[in-house]
């Protein structure tokens, strides 16, 4: 089992992607987090432009971080399939290419926010992805995250 | 499960967490969020894919324990 995901780690993510030019946010929990959220989580989510292009440099910068890709796992990758669940790297990474309730990544693109170079979902999309998944546990994070949003957005 | 609907003393308790968190460092905030416990079934496999969100999410369903909260309520 990899350890907890960390600081450095995602300051890795950021250099390998923008090393191979690779579309993507930030999302989730940790997105959250990377906004100010104080609340735990255990993976870190990204949601990934989806086509062939982005796919590719998304294989490579896993392979720069020190993922284990097979031949099938990079397909997957460059094919975009709607969610790719790694556990066999550094850290436990979620790639999402289409996550629930966001209605494209271009979209998302257009609302993201930067926080030190990280490129972050817009909260309220955050929200409404954990709205659309419907999952007991972001049904019970929800008013605390609404209410961060609010926070955020007052502070801006 | 229906979403509740937070009390005025639990805002005002948040508010002061999302403000004691506003003054720590990006480092430090991370460093108090990530943890690591380990998740049964989801931490079993190294790697999976879905095609489609509604596949994940019914995979979920079906193999996860409920208390891990990845359970659809709608």
């Amino acid at each position: 089992m990899a350890g907890r995901f960390d600081y450095a780690q995602a300051e890795e993510i950021k250099v390998a992607f923008a090393r191979f030019d690779v579309r993507y946010l930030f999302i989730g929990k940790s997105g959250a987090v990377l906004l100010g959220y104080p609340d735990t989580t255990q993976d870190a989510d990204l949601f990934v432009e989806k086509s062939a292009e982005n796919g590719q440099g998304c294989v490579g910068a896993l392979r720069a971080l020190g993922f284990e890709l097979s031949e099938a796992t990079e397909e997957e990758i460059r094919r975009g399939k709607d969610f790719v669940q790694l556990k066999n790297g550094p850290f436990d990474l979620d790639l999402v290419f289409a996550p629930d309730g966001i209605e494209s990544f271009a979209v998302a693109w257009k609302n993201r926010v930067d926080t030190e170079g990280f490129p972050v979902c817009h909260p309220d999309d955050i929200i409404r992805s954990k709205e659309a998944a419907g999952r007991a546990k972001d049904i019970e994070s929800l008013p605390r995250l609404r209410a961060f949003r609010d926070y955020w957005k007052a502070q801006r | 499960m229906v979403e509740r609907v937070p009390s005025p003393d639990e805002l005002c308790q948040w508010r002061e967490e999302f403000e004691a968190a506003a003054r720590r460092p990006l480092r430090i905030r991370m460093k108090y969020a990530f943890v690591k416990t380990y998740k049964p079934v989801l931490d079993d496999a190294p790697y999976r894919s879905f095609d489609t969100m509604a596949d994940y999410r019914d995979w979920c369903q079906k193999n996860l324990p409920d208390w891990l909260g990845y359970g659809r309520t709608v």
